[in-house]
């Protein structure tokens, strides 16, 4: 239906679309032309856009000062760990409260998502006291086990998220699987989760990214250089007196590829017409 | 289906099996017997916590590696951790599990030491001429007889200029002795043959252009770092000696603010901070791409210029009536919590000591003990190599001795929230559209109010 | 019935645990710093609600109070909006969708660090790019974020720039309108405005409805561009709440204070929160037999 348009039309859509994408894609730009440049010529004013030299070595001198292999494998367990972790629980309790009916899940649904109104600045001593108490401290176990408790404090808004969606799927479905026997957990699985994959993408997005930019996290939990994460390696390059920037530049730029490229794979979920198959299976 | 919860369900115990395995790798957590049990006699693990860049990682982490060599029987553990550091150190210290040293702010630095979380290092001077003999203004007395330290170095403020941008204008370099030092009207006067627009016009010349400004003669800003040295060589300071009361309203104050001003607004031969740009590049690349021609900016910044294969000169600042400059530099304390009290003294000696670290070879810091400013073998020891030019001896060595007092965020009491007044009405007078008198008059009575609440000891009697 | 009641626990259990071990006991330690003048490394006294009275003389948290508000009038909306339009644009069937949809994107990809030096750039009065275009247009300049007046305004359209999280949980949103819907409509005779007005808006209003209540819950914490961009100037112009409030517990270490200022937002965004959710039945559709 939607793929109806005239030619025209489509054509006035792109338009639209590049004039659009030449303001989003200028921060980026800037990103890539800044990580070739030394750092005399990142300020330079008016700016360049070309990089005179490139300088390459900034990558070899960004990649060479840290043990990025290793910032890199860090972060990828804390990634697994916790985009599945999360996904899950959250998932599961969404459907709890979006589709099964039990006195209070209402007012619990309330209690949880006043987790992420206190500002996080004041629960994070205690929290930290917590952990410290446990002996959790320089271990991923802080960044990682709240995620299997779908996400602790933050990860309430994918509750949410996946709640919202839940609720637009019509429950002659749920009914129908009941009437054949099924479990909530099979209607769950069977039935709601296979027409929420544009969500749980969504929500493995958001959660993937956060994790890889959490800064605050991995800084005050971790305390040997061996188990620092990307976003703390980052960090090194901006100090309180001396900026690499040129370093910055570069190490951010092949730190965010990973990312866009998860991006561009995954958005293809975003694909109409889930539903409609959906009600036929 | 059955089978895919079995993976599901064999997935998630998988992801709690290996939490439990990165729990069993944990090794020890800071706090967590971090300092080591001593009594057993086994080796005695200190953890020493600092900021900085990935250089300055580097450094210290070899630095503490040779003190493990240098001293057996002892380890030391460094954390480094490059920002939000105040979140972690707070997060430390409200649980308990501070380390046995670190780098701290001062103002954090007294309050813990008045709660008796800190050092008294004082003790420790008649043992240690080293630490009883450094400059006067890097101690942190909380009260008498009682130093958490000093700085972990020294840093004063300088005039760093790009040669090749001086020789262009014809203005002869900026003195490197103090007693040479420019006079306030003379400096602005060569900022104004070192201003030029896109068609190569100075700001007294018609049709200059001050929208399309190539070079600024000079970039100063409106710090306490840049003011205080001008306030103290037009004979006052930022309160009086009681730290009760303030100097901001004196007509001699009025007119260092208003001066500095000027530069921006009306000589316009300095970079108003929106021209400059919050995160503004570094003092290396403003000389480097002639975007000024002079910056005021910390000593730390030799680092950098000396790095930057660039022709730099290093000045003394402009002065009023007699040349001044001051001293500053972030804390080093030793938490009492320390198992460890000895080990961790002898270390605060060696972290600071430049045959030990080089990071004051290589331009980022001073020396703290006198010595290193008055005898010439001592003085060789950091300043004879490539990065520190040769006018050093006289705008670096000599002008810290004779010509420094204290900044005086690291003297006043209560400064925390003396900032939080001070620093935006600063900022209204940095927009240039409020005289510095309307801003000051009113700010110096509400520091007088209940804000100023005197200073900490300048000495230890 | 039982049964169903006995699974609703149950899925929801890792969720409840999860609050009640990781998230209910550090708010309850906050409530009851708030009671005291806890400053980290000396000993912490009670004294009641003497932080909420030194608060409502602090001009401080009021200037921090108008400034936030002020900000989420202003992003709030304008991210839903934008983000929706571009969320349709690029649901459309035109070429190369994946890579609009990735390049829209990409601002909230871009680490702050390097968006923020850029904008400081965009932002120059003298140089910068938005300046150089409004003078080549012959229109007047701004002083931007170093402008008292300017400063939030500013702060605001950079954040809009930043509205690829609510276009892509808009794009999530869409591929859930039902099509047969779409083709009911085409049968009346419905044009592309119809099937928008009639199908497409309240198939998405749980989504609208999802962004505005985080949207507003997470704009009131803004923090990063003060920090990182600002540092609150300038003369407080861009002092935003939890900037404030930051300062306050780790650059002071006064927990007990910063805590009474977390808890008064707190009771705010609750408030706010709230009023939505009762307005949300007036507007938000949910399938027959969905919670109430």
């Amino acid at each position: 239906m939607i793929r109806e348009g005239s030619l025209v039309r489509r054509t006035a859509v792109w338009i639209l679309l590049a004039a659009g994408g030449l303001i989003m894609v200028t921060p980026f730009a800037w990103l890539v032309r800044s990580a070739f440049m030394d750092d005399n010529q990142i300020f330079v004013s008016p700016p360049q856009w070309i990089p005179r030299p490139f300088a390459w070595a900034n990558f070899s001198g960004a990649l060479s000062s840290q043990p990025f292999a290793r910032y890199f494998l860090n972060t990828m367990i804390i990634e697994v760990l916790v985009v599945t972790g999360t996904v899950l629980t959250c998932a599961l309790a969404a459907f709890s409260f979006s589709r099964l009916r039990w006195r209070g899940r209402n007012l619990i649904f309330g209690l949880l998502l006043t987790g992420v109104m206190l500002p996080y600045a004041v629960t994070l001593i205690p929290t930290f006291v917590m952990w410290g108490s446990v002996g959790a401290l320089d271990t991923f176990i802080p960044l990682t086990v709240p995620a299997w408790f779908a996400g602790a404090g933050g990860g309430v808004f994918n509750i949410f998220l996946f709640r919202q969606f839940f609720l637009t799927i019509p429950y002659e479905l749920d009914e129908a699987a009941y009437i054949d026997g099924a479990t909530p957990w099979k209607v769950f699985w069977a039935v709601i989760m296979p027409l929420s994959k544009p969500v749980v993408v969504v929500v493995v997005i958001f959660t993937f990214i956060g994790v890889w930019n959490d800064f605050l996290g991995p800084l005050l939990y971790l305390t040997s250089d061996s188990k620092f994460t990307l976003a703390l390696g980052l960090a090194g390059f901006q100090s309180t007196y001396t900026a690499q920037w040129g370093f910055l530049m570069a190490a951010s730029l092949v730190v965010i590829l990973p990312i866009i490229l998860i991006f561009f794979v995954l958005q293809r979920y975003f694909v109409e017409g889930v539903t409609l198959t959906g009600v036929k299976g | 289906m059955s089978a895919t919860i079995g993976r599901r369900r064999a997935l998630q115990l998988g992801g709690l099996a290996g939490l439990a395995g990165l729990a069993g790798c944990s090794g020890k957590s800071l706090g967590d017997g971090g300092s080591g049990s001593g009594s057993s006699g086994e080796a005695k693990q200190l953890q020493f916590m600092f900021w900085g860049s990935t250089a300055e990682q580097k450094a210290i982490t070899n630095m503490l590696k040779a003190f493990g060599q240098e001293k057996s029987g002892v380890t030391v553990k460094p954390v480094f951790t490059p920002a939000d550091y105040d979140t972690k150190l707070n997060a430390l210290v409200a649980s308990n599990r501070q380390p046995d040293l670190c780098y701290m702010q001062s103002p954090m630095g007294y309050r813990l030491a008045e709660q008796g979380k800190l050092v008294n290092l004082y003790p420790y001077f008649d043992k240690y001429p080293d630490l009883a003999n450094r400059l006067p203004g890097t101690y942190f007395w909380w009260d008498k007889g009682k130093t958490y330290g000093t700085q972990s170095a020294n840093e004063i403020m300088s005039l760093w200029y790009s040669k090749a941008a001086l020789k262009d204008a014809g203005v002869e370099t900026p003195p490197a002795e103090a007693d040479k030092a420019w006079n306030w009207d003379t400096f602005v006067q060569n900022a104004y043959k070192l201003t030029l627009d896109q068609n190569g016009k100075h700001p007294d010349e018609d049709g200059f252009d001050p929208k399309r400004i190539r070079q600024y003669g000079v970039s100063a800003g409106l710090g306490p770092t840049v003011y205080q040295p001008l306030l103290l060589s037009r004979g006052i300071n930022f309160a009086d000696d009681t730290g009760r009361k303030s100097m901001l309203d004196s007509p001699e104050a009025i007119e260092v603010f208003q001066n500095l001003a000027d530069l921006m607004y009306k000589h316009r031969v300095a970079p108003t901070p929106a021209q400059l740009g919050n995160n503004a590049p570094s003092t290396t690349v403003q000389l480097k791409t002639r975007r000024v021609a002079m910056v005021i900016d910390g000593q730390w910044t030799l680092l950098d210029l000396a790095q930057g294969k660039l022709e730099f000169g290093m000045g003394v600042l402009p002065k009023y009536d007699k040349p001044m400059t001051i001293t500053l530099g972030g804390a080093t304390a030793i938490f009492s919590s320390t198992k460890h009290e000895q080990e961790a003294v002898e270390l605060y000696l060696f972290h600071d000591n430049p045959t030990k670290v080089d990071l004051f070879s290589t331009g980022l810091w001073m020396p703290l003990e006198k010595r290193y400013y008055t005898d010439p073998k001592d003085i060789d020891v950091w300043t004879k190599n490539d990065a520190h030019p040769a006018e050093y001896k006289t705008a670096g060595v000599d002008y810290t001795i004779n010509n420094s007092a204290p900044y005086f965020y690291q003297k006043l009491r209560n400064i925390d929230a003396i900032d939080k007044v001070l620093t935006p009405a600063i900022q209204v007078i940095q927009q240039g559209k409020t005289p510095a008198a309307d801003v000051l008059k009113p700010l110096a009575s509400k520091l007088n109010g209940s804000l100023l609440q005197g200073t900490y000891p300048t000495n230890g009697s | 019935m039982r049964a169903e009641r006995r699974w609703g626990w149950l899925l929801a259990a890792p969720a409840i645990l999860g609050f009640l071990i990781f998230t209910i006991g550090p708010m309850i330690a906050s409530l009851f710093f708030s009671l005291t003048d806890w400053q980290i490394g000396a000993p912490a006294r009670f004294i009641g609600l003497g932080n909420y009275h030194q608060l409502a003389h602090d001009p401080l948290f009021w200037k921090s109070l108008n400034v936030t508000t002020y900000y989420t009038l202003g992003v709030v909306p304008l991210t839903l909006l934008v983000g929706f339009v571009v969320a349709m644009l690029v649901n459309q069937g035109v070429r190369g969708r994946g890579l609009w949809r990735t390049i829209y994107y990409l601002p909230t990809l871009v680490p702050a660090v390097a968006s923020s030096v850029l904008w400081i750039w965009i932002f120059n009065p003298d140089f910068g790019l938005l300046n150089s275009m409004l003078r080549q247009a012959g229109l007047p300049t701004s002083s931007w974020i170093y402008g008292e007046q300017s400063a939030v305004p500013s702060l605001i359209l950079m954040s809009t720039w930043g509205f690829g999280n609510a276009m892509v949980i808009f794009l999530a949103g869409l591929q859930g309108v039902p099509r047969q819907l779409y083709e009911a409509v085409a049968i009346d005779g419905g044009g592309t405005w119809a099937r928008f007005r009639h199908v497409t808006l309240p198939f998405m209003t749980p989504t609208i409805f999802y962004n505005l209540v985080t949207g507003t819950i997470g704009t009131f914490q803004v923090f990063n561009q003060a920090y990182i961009m600002t540092q609150g100037g300038p003369n407080n112009a861009t002092e935003f709440y939890i900037y404030y409030l930051y300062t306050k517990a780790f650059t002071d270490s006064e927990i007990g204070y910063a805590s009474a200022l977390a808890w008064v937002l707190f009771v705010i965004v609750l408030v706010i929160t709230v009023l939505l959710f009762r307005n949300a039945r007036r507007w938000v559709y949910y399938e027959m037999g969905a919670a109430r």
